[in-house]
């Protein structure tokens, strides 16, 4: 498939008027969203704003209400999730979800699953092109952890690494998909400050090596400022703002909302 | 001694095939999270193909007995793992967002659509199954191997292994541990879940199938009902085992089959289901998960 | 087995269409007014006399089931050829427990309550012969059964009659034969405790061997249904007996035998009637040559009425009468005897005709029924050898 050149005016993903309703309850209300080849946007907002939600839709968890989203020029609306995922959408969790009991080798090696031709009876007659394919998949595997320091954790079990490195192996599980869409949920959520700083690194590291765009949802003002070109607001479902960092910061909307949002969360505080 | 010896030769011959169905239980409730009580009377399906293709494939191959054999239990397998599929795709796939209940009983009612369509098939009366002779391997002092018993160990190992090749060293068995730790993020790792579980259901067959055939030769009596009780016990294996696990599952088989076989020796021979039942239930008060289990709070 | 189950099929339709055409036939005969009238309970309507018979068509002792219900179709089928009893055709209505535990009872109560049946034929084994008795007691419907040899079964009233000997005698004459025949006096029992009929006989057995001088070595136990017969063999072998009494069915004896041979235990099996099926051999193979049951009759007696009957029973099914069907056989025609000689199909004339009966020569032996509603005959030793069934010796006490 040829793709025409990146060209940021016609995007990779583009959510158009897109509502997600359960029940009574409207979560995601007429969301437009663009993500242009090779870039970097973010999707902020308040607790409980959708974020996530809109994460669920473009990854086939949830079919939206209404409206319409298309990767690529095709539509992925009604596609299973292994199904965009195998388009190019890859994405870690907000809660991490690793497979716990096996090895950090495996967990990547579970995400290169769609580029491997072989199947069950090839593996079983272990001919030379499976040996040559499975030596080629273990290179490319090694060479990413490598590249993430996760290199040396080989063999031990994901649910055994310290909390930072399992945030970098949901990364680095999600990049062996190859995709070209990358959608991180809340990566810096449980980080110390030096971890954030890289993290910030590390986001603009892969976006520039392996030339992907990336969606980030992040609570953390500092890192979403600090690495995104251009910043969508979510409150209530509803999009109030768009820009860049700049423009964001200095949005009355947006001050609101997260002042709103301060006062939300001050009395739970108070109370504990 | 010898007695002791003895009884722990034929414990580890019922246990292997016990844990061969044990693991067809304990792969499927790895992915779906539920118990598929058909499976036992796949088994009973893996000998009536063996019964009914013995005589022709011996035929075929009538100076080499053992490849015939081998080409039996690969026809029960093969046939066994479509039934498998068939069934995961007709019975319990439409009904994948189901409670878990309603498949439980879905999974009850294709177990006695099985039984009775067996008996329509192929007879309610028991059948005699013929397929290797049995010869005696006298070992030191009086100890006796059968050759059948030998069949079941050889096949055992070299089926376990093969198992432990496939989930740990090919790209469909990491999806299936992907797939039991967590369906959504497996999902959007690219796995497709469907095939996945389809693999998961044809494999569990197979090694029921080759359960059958195994558990034929050596009691050459089957019927469409032979699957109820070692399917049975089969379950309990799995859950004794950590259900879910795969190891687990063929420790759990050789477990019940060796107490089980302890217990028949003595005068207490009638009772040793109860007896074995009883024990287990001993051990998951202790080990609630069972034995090679990890307690996993399921996160949805 | 599939031409079996299909040749058993189409006989028993065969069977169905040619008395729906008898009965069909005779309708015009029907103005008999001493028959009729005479017909009282139950039967008044009909120019036809209705017998009921349950039996284990399909199931673990399918072939039981099916040889005994065979024989007993031939002699009804002979009776009604030379004119029936009282001027009437028997009609003989069939069902099916699948060797199941708790179908007898339903099926003989709908027999006697909805087909109005003058009599009740059934069963082979014990277990299932006691489910049904205590229904045909209280309805005074007779009940015969054919080969149930557990005392309990004719304890069960007095409608309650059978024409097989009893396992007290069968015991005593296996311990007999273990002791003269075998020479042994070390003898291992394995019992099947879900068999009355096995639990029974095993006791009468242990009685009489015990009495004689001999020692039970080893008493294992078993369920019915169960495979796997390595352990309790196992300790058996280690008890070194001379000789294994196997008092079960023949589906267990048969896997019995082959997985003691495969232990190396190389002393001979016997057993009593309830070894007796083609399917013994068929599942226990080579390893149930030189073992030894009793039963009923063999095929290999040349007295006339057992070899015209074995004439009639091949050509008609094509194979050799086994003891079940000479019983069944036999029990249908003492129960035509009895008919014909109380003159009507009252249940309580029947049974007093039953309970006179002296001096039938059947196919398994000269039958009278004693005080007890049982039947005292001699009984008949038989091996495997060449994977056949041969005759040994004619035992009684």
């Amino acid at each position: 498939m040829t793709l025409p050149a990146p060209n940021s005016s016609d995007p990779l993903l583009d959510v158009a008027r897109c509502t997600m309703r359960f029940g009574g309850l409207t979560a995601v209300s007429d969301l437009n969203l663009q993500v242009g080849a090779n870039d970097l946007i973010g999707l902020i907002g308040p607790n409980g704003a959708g974020k996530t939600t809109v994460f669920n839709i473009i990854t086939g968890v949830y079919q939206p209400t209404e409206g319409a989203i298309s990767f690529g020029h095709q539509s992925i609306i009604g596609l299973r999730p292994n199904i965009i995922a195998t388009k190019g959408i890859a994405r870690t969790f907000q809660n991490i979800r690793l497979f716990p009991s096996m090895t950090v080798y495996d967990n990547v090696r579970a995400a290169f699953h769609l580029h491997v031709a072989s199947g069950l009876s090839h593996a079983l007659w272990r001919g030379r092109s499976f040996h040559a394919e499975e030596k080629s998949v273990e290179e490319q595997v090694m060479e990413m952890l490598d590249l993430f320091n996760l290199g040396r954790f080989r063999n031990a079990m994901a649910k055994s690494l310290p909390y930072g490195s399992q945030r970098r192996l949901e990364i680095v599980r999600a990049l062996a998909t190859r995709p070209k869409l990358l959608l991180l949920d809340e990566p810096a959520a449980g980080m110390n400050p030096t971890e954030k700083v890289e993290l910030m690194k590390l986001i603009q590291f892969i976006k520039d090596k392996y030339r992907i765009s990336v969606l980030l949802v992040e609570h953390d003002m500092q890192v979403v400022m600090g690495i995104c070109e251009r910043i969508t607001v979510l409150d209530y479902g509803i999009k109030i703002a768009e820009g860049t960092p700049e423009q964001v910061r200095s949005d009355r909307k947006v001050i609101e909302a997260y002042l709103g949002e301060d006062h939300r969360e001050a009395k739970p505080s108070a109370k504990q | 001694m010898t007695e002791f010896l003895q009884q722990l030769i034929n414990g580890l011959s019922l246990g292997a095939i016990y844990a061969l169905i044990a693991l067809g239980y304990t792969m499927v409730y790895g992915v779906l999270r539920f118990i598929n009580f058909a499976h036992s009377d796949v088994f009973m399906v893996g000998a009536f193909v063996g019964y009914y293709s013995g005589p022709k494939v011996l035929q075929m191959f009538p100076n080499w007995p053992i490849v015939a054999g081998l080409c039996v239990l690969a026809l029960a397998m093969a046939v066994c793992a479509a039934l498998g599929i068939i069934i995961e795709r007709l019975a319990y796939r439409p009904l994948r967002d189901r409670s878990k209940l309603t498949v439980l009983i879905t999974a009850i009612g294709v177990s006695l659509f099985l039984e009775y369509a067996g008996q329509r098939l192929f007879g309610a009366d028991p059948k005699s199954f013929k397929l290797l002779p049995s010869q005696n391997i006298p070992l030191f002092g009086g100890l006796v191997f059968s050759s059948n018993q030998l069949i079941v160990f050889v096949l055992t190992v070299v089926l376990l292994i093969g198992l432990r090749f496939i989930v740990f060293n090919t790209k469909i068995g990491t999806a299936m541990r992907a797939v039991s730790f967590n369906h959504h993020a497996a999902a959007l790792m690219g796995i497709n879940i469907d095939v996945v579980i389809s693999f998961t259901f044809g494999l569990g067959s197979a090694l029921a199938a080759a359960g059958g055939i195994l558990y034929a030769q050596n009691y050459p009596s089957i019927d469409p009902l032979m699957g109820v009780l070692p399917g049975l016990k089969a379950f309990v294996a799995a859950v004794l085992g950590g259900i879910g696990n795969i190891p687990g599952a063929a420790l759990g088989g050789l477990t019940i089959g060796i107490i089980e076989t302890f217990v028949s020796g003595t005068r207490w021979s009638t009772y040793r289901d109860a007896i074995a039942f009883a024990i287990l239930i001993l051990i998951l008060l202790f080990k609630p998960s069972g034995l090679l289990g990890t307690s996993q709070t399921e996160k949805v | 087995m599939k031409e079996r189950w299909n040749f058993w099929t189409s006989r028993a339709l065969l069977i169905l269409a040619v008395a729906g055409l008898l009965t069909g036939c005779n309708k015009p005969q029907s103005p008999d007014p001493s028959a009729g009238g005479a017909g009282g309970a139950g039967v008044a309507t009909d120019n036809v006399i209705k017998v009921g018979e349950y039996a284990s068509l399909t199931g673990t002792e399918a072939t039981f089931g099916q040889s005994s219900h065979n024989g007993t179709a031939l002699a009804i089928d002979e009776i009604n050829a030379a004119g029936g009893v009282l001027g009437k055709q028997i009609k003989l209505l069939y069902e099916d427990n699948q060797s199941k535990a708790g179908e007898s009872a339903a099926i003989v109560l709908k027999l006697i309550s909805r087909d109005k049946v003058a009599a009740v034929l059934g069963e082979v084994a014990s277990g299932r012969s006691l489910e049904a008795a205590p229904i045909c007691q209280q309805n005074k419907v007779p009940m015969i059964s054919p080969s149930s040899t557990n005392p309990e079964v004719t304890k069960r009233g007095e409608y309650i009659f059978r024409i097989c000997f009893l396992d007290s005698f069968q015991g005593a004459v296996l311990a007999r034969f273990a002791k003269e025949t075998l020479k042994a006096t070390r003898v291992a029992i394995l019992t099947d405790v879900r068999q009355p009929y096995s639990v029974g006989l095993a006791e009468f057995f242990r009685q009489r061997f015990v009495q004689d001088g001999g020692a039970v070595v080893a008493e294992q136990k078993y369920s019915g249904g169960d495979k796997d017969f390595n352990a309790v063999l196992t300790a058996t072998k280690a008890a070194d007996p001379q000789a294994i009494f196997v008092p079960g069915y023949y589906t267990e004896a048969g896997l019995i035998a082959r997985q003691a041979r495969q232990l190396g235990i190389n002393v001979p099996l016997f057993g009593g009637d309830g070894w007796e099926s083609p399917k013994l051999i068929e599942i226990g193979g080579a390893a149930v040559e030189g073992t030894y049951y009793s039963t009923h009759y063999s095929p290999e007696d040349q007295s006339p009425v057992v070899q015209n009957f074995v004439k009639k029973y091949q050509e008609r099914y094509k194979e050799t009468p086994d003891a079940m069907a000479a019983l069944g056989y036999d029990s249908a025609m003492v129960l035509a005897d009895a008919i014909k000689r109380a003159g009507s199909t009252e249940g309580p004339k029947i049974r007093d005709a039953l309970a006179a009966t002296k001096d039938f020569h059947g196919v398994t032996g000269r039958t009278m029924i004693d005080a007890e509603r049982n039947a005292s005959k001699p009984a008949v030793m038989v091996t495997i050898k060449d994977g056949k069934f041969k005759y040994v010796e004619t035992l009684s006490l």
